[in-house]
């Protein structure tokens, strides 16, 4: 019994971890511009796509992810370029951004479709098979987890690094709170905000190359429930936490295996989802969101 | 001067018509984009294949066809808009697909009121024609019903299953599975031990399977999607769960082996189609249909589809283009041998009940029993 609960509580953190993963994307836009990118899971797709387009051309591992990645972080530059920008200086606000992510997660989800077939693909074997497991006791963690455990520790701590011990970070915010005035206080408020997208693009990029051997490489990576629940884990971080993201996802994550375990399979998203509404009545600034570490 | 002109052009066009034959439209629906797509590639090019053969041959008396393809994106709404264009519009002679059991469910009363055939390959028996009277709907495969009836009963008096667990998808076609398999245990006097739903998109069935385990399961009875087909069986290895495993349909097709892996192995399924299948027609099938291709291997739905425009054209060469006509003919009178044996229709509407009973050798599915 006692396995059981821990075997679950393992798995639903690990999936859940995907969930705060992807989240992080939309945290990193809302810290610098206040906007929310309805097409950010789209940058997961396209890095787990790049990645095995890079990969059959017998790049090997290590080019596969430096251009895979480097592209989606020009693809963040272009979304800044050509979406965000113009509807900026045409007067649009958090709306018309919104509107047009949308549009544009659909239409990627096309272009793949169109361009590699609806069909999902297997990702190579780099990180491990999806069945090769380490065992602790008798609980069982796949190796695929633990690549996305370690990858999710270097992040956090890059990211904490970079909000809190860096120049770039305080520009972030000042950015957020302020455009105008973060300007004429000399920031340079261009640079911030493509940063932002680029990195936004790139952590959700990394994230879908992780998660593609589990979900595997599909246009499910694009516009499946994944993005829903990477949202849902960045508004528990209040929508500018970090690891608060990150915690919200493997909550529910938790939360989900349990509904599985003690309720029903069949209702699970149910029960999920009406708890996450709950908390969000509760407390809609996100209940990961504690201020006296707020970045 | 005008007038003569006029004339003239009308001739022309009309000695053309004569001569060279006019074209008969027939619509194709299917999903080609959403997260159902994985079906229409298949569709599409095994119906192209028929039709570029059969215009090759000359036609039907002389008559090409014209395939309009639309895009249902595996939504019921969508679909009805589409098959209004293709019949009202476009007055299509007759309607192939739409491919998924509840977008078939919801516009199946479309073909009657045009009095167009639609032949689906939409395999829920919730729209049997003993369920559901339409003299225009037809059904391409053997339906669910069938299939998972000998799921069961491989299940039962082959491996030995006396105490199942069940994992199941929760769209139409996972849910009506999953009636039909419970009907048929119960028959064999049978409780289903314990039945686990994973919805699709899922990645994680711990906690699915870890009720499995604990019910004391000695089979697993899938009947998901592929994807969710492919983590089951992944997490079944990973949890040790070792017993027997019997897959539906999707279970039994290169996209599941694909992203299932190792996995795979020793996994048994029921299936409408084998690309391996020693049977001459099917043989000749799949060469065709790999070098048209370039060398992509068919699935169920493209040998589904590639008959029914066999069995239209059939339809068309013996009773013409009207719709009533085709219908009832093809209820009563057609017959002909296509890829999947013999095609006539039954009591449900169905031209066939072919299905074959496969275990996955770590390369292919090795066909143990093929039932007619």
């Amino acid at each position: 019994m006692l396995q059981d609960i821990l075997q679950n509580i393992i798995s639903g953190a690990s999936i859940g971890a995907t969930y705060g993963l992807v989240g992080l994307g939309v945290v990193f836009l809302w810290l610098t511009i206040s906007r929310i990118n309805f097409a950010n899971i789209s940058s997961a797709m396209l890095g787990a796509y790049l990645f095995i387009t890079f990969y059959g051309m017998n790049l090997g591992f290590f080019l596969s992810f430096v251009f895979s990645v480097a592209l989606i972080a020009l693809y963040g530059l272009g979304l800044r370029q050509f979406i965000y920008e113009p509807i900026r200086k045409r007067g649009g606000g958090r709306l018309e951004f919104v509107v047009a992510t949308l549009m544009l997660c659909t239409f990627w989800l096309n272009l793949i479709i169109v361009a590699y077939g609806a069909l999902p693909r297997p990702f190579p074997p780099v990180f491990g098979k999806s069945t090769d497991f380490v065992s602790i006791g008798s609980i069982k963690i796949s190796v695929l987890y633990l690549n996305i455990y370690f990858v999710i520790a270097i992040l956090m701590v890059l990211i904490y690094i970079l909000l809190n011990k860096t120049l770039i970070g305080k520009s972030f915010r000042a950015a957020a709170q302020n455009r105008e005035a973060a300007a004429l206080m000399g920031i340079n408020v261009k640079f911030t905000t493509s940063l932002s997208f680029m990195m936004a693009t790139c952590v959700v990029g990394i994230a879908g190359i992780l998660l593609a051997p589990i979900y595997f490489v599909s246009v499910e990576l694009g516009g499946g429930a994944i993005g829903v629940k990477g949202f849902a884990s960045a508004v528990l971080g209040g929508l500018t936490n970090p690891y608060g993201t990150i915690l919200g996802g493997v909550c529910l994550g938790v939360l989900e295996n349990f509904s599985t375990l003690y309720i029903s399979s069949t209702y699970k998203d149910v029960i999920s989802f009406s708890v996450l509404i709950l908390v969000l009545i509760i407390k809609p600034s996100g209940i990961f969101n504690w201020k006296s570490k707020r970045v | 001067m005008k007038l003569g002109k006029g004339i003239f052009l009308v001739l022309v066009l009309f000695l053309s018509v004569a001569v060279f034959g006019s074209t008969i439209k027939l619509a194709l629906v299917a999903p080609f984009t959403g997260l159902g797509s994985i079906l229409g590639d298949y569709i599409k090019k095994g119906a192209l294949l028929a039709v570029d053969e059969i215009n090759a041959a000359g036609g039907i008396n002389g008559d090409t066809i014209e395939l309009a393809v639309y895009d249902d994106a595996a939504n019921p709404s969508t679909a009805a808009n589409v098959i209004r264009r293709a019949l009202f519009q476009d007055n299509a002679v007759a309607i192939f697909g739409p491919n998924m059991s509840s977008s078939v469910i919801g516009v199946h009363p479309l073909a009657q009121q045009a009095k167009t055939p639609m032949l689906v390959g939409a395999t829920s028996p919730s729209f049997r024609y003993t369920v559901i009277p339409n003299d225009y709907l037809f059904r391409l495969r053997a339906d669910d019903g069938v299939k998972v009836d000998n799921l069961v009963k491989y299940a039962v008096e082959v491996l030995g299953i006396e105490n199942p667990g069940v994992i199941y998808g929760s769209t139409d076609y996972c849910l009506a599975a999953y009636e039909v398999a419970k009907k048929k245990f119960a028959e064999y006097g049978i409780d289903i031990a314990a039945a686990e739903q994973i919805k699709e998109g899922e990645k994680d069935a711990t906690g699915q399977i870890t009720k499995l385990k604990n019910a004391g399961i000695d089979g697993l009875v899938g009947l998901t999607h592929e994807s969710e087909a492919a983590v089951s069986v992944n997490q079944m290895r990973q949890y040790q769960v070792d017993v027997p495993i019997i897959g539906f349909s999707a279970w039994g097709v290169p996209a599941f082996t694909d992203l299932a892996g190792d996995s795979a192995v020793g996994v048994y399924s029921v299936q409408g189609f084998n690309p391996i299948d020693p049977d001459p027609a099917v043989v000749e099938f799949v060469e065709k249909y790999e070098a048209k291709w370039d060398g992509e291997e068919p699935s169920d739905p493209a040998q589904a589809y590639y008959d029914g425009i066999y069995l239209i054209a059939d339809a068309i060469a013996a009773v013409g283009t009207d719709g009533a006509a085709l219908a009832e003919y093809l209820a009563d009178g057609a017959e002909i041998v296509g890829v999947q044996g013999e095609l006539k229709c039954d009591e449900h509407h169905n031209f066939t009940n072919v299905s074959l009973i496969s275990q996955f050798d770590g390369k292919d599915w090795v066909i143990i029993d093929k039932i007619f």
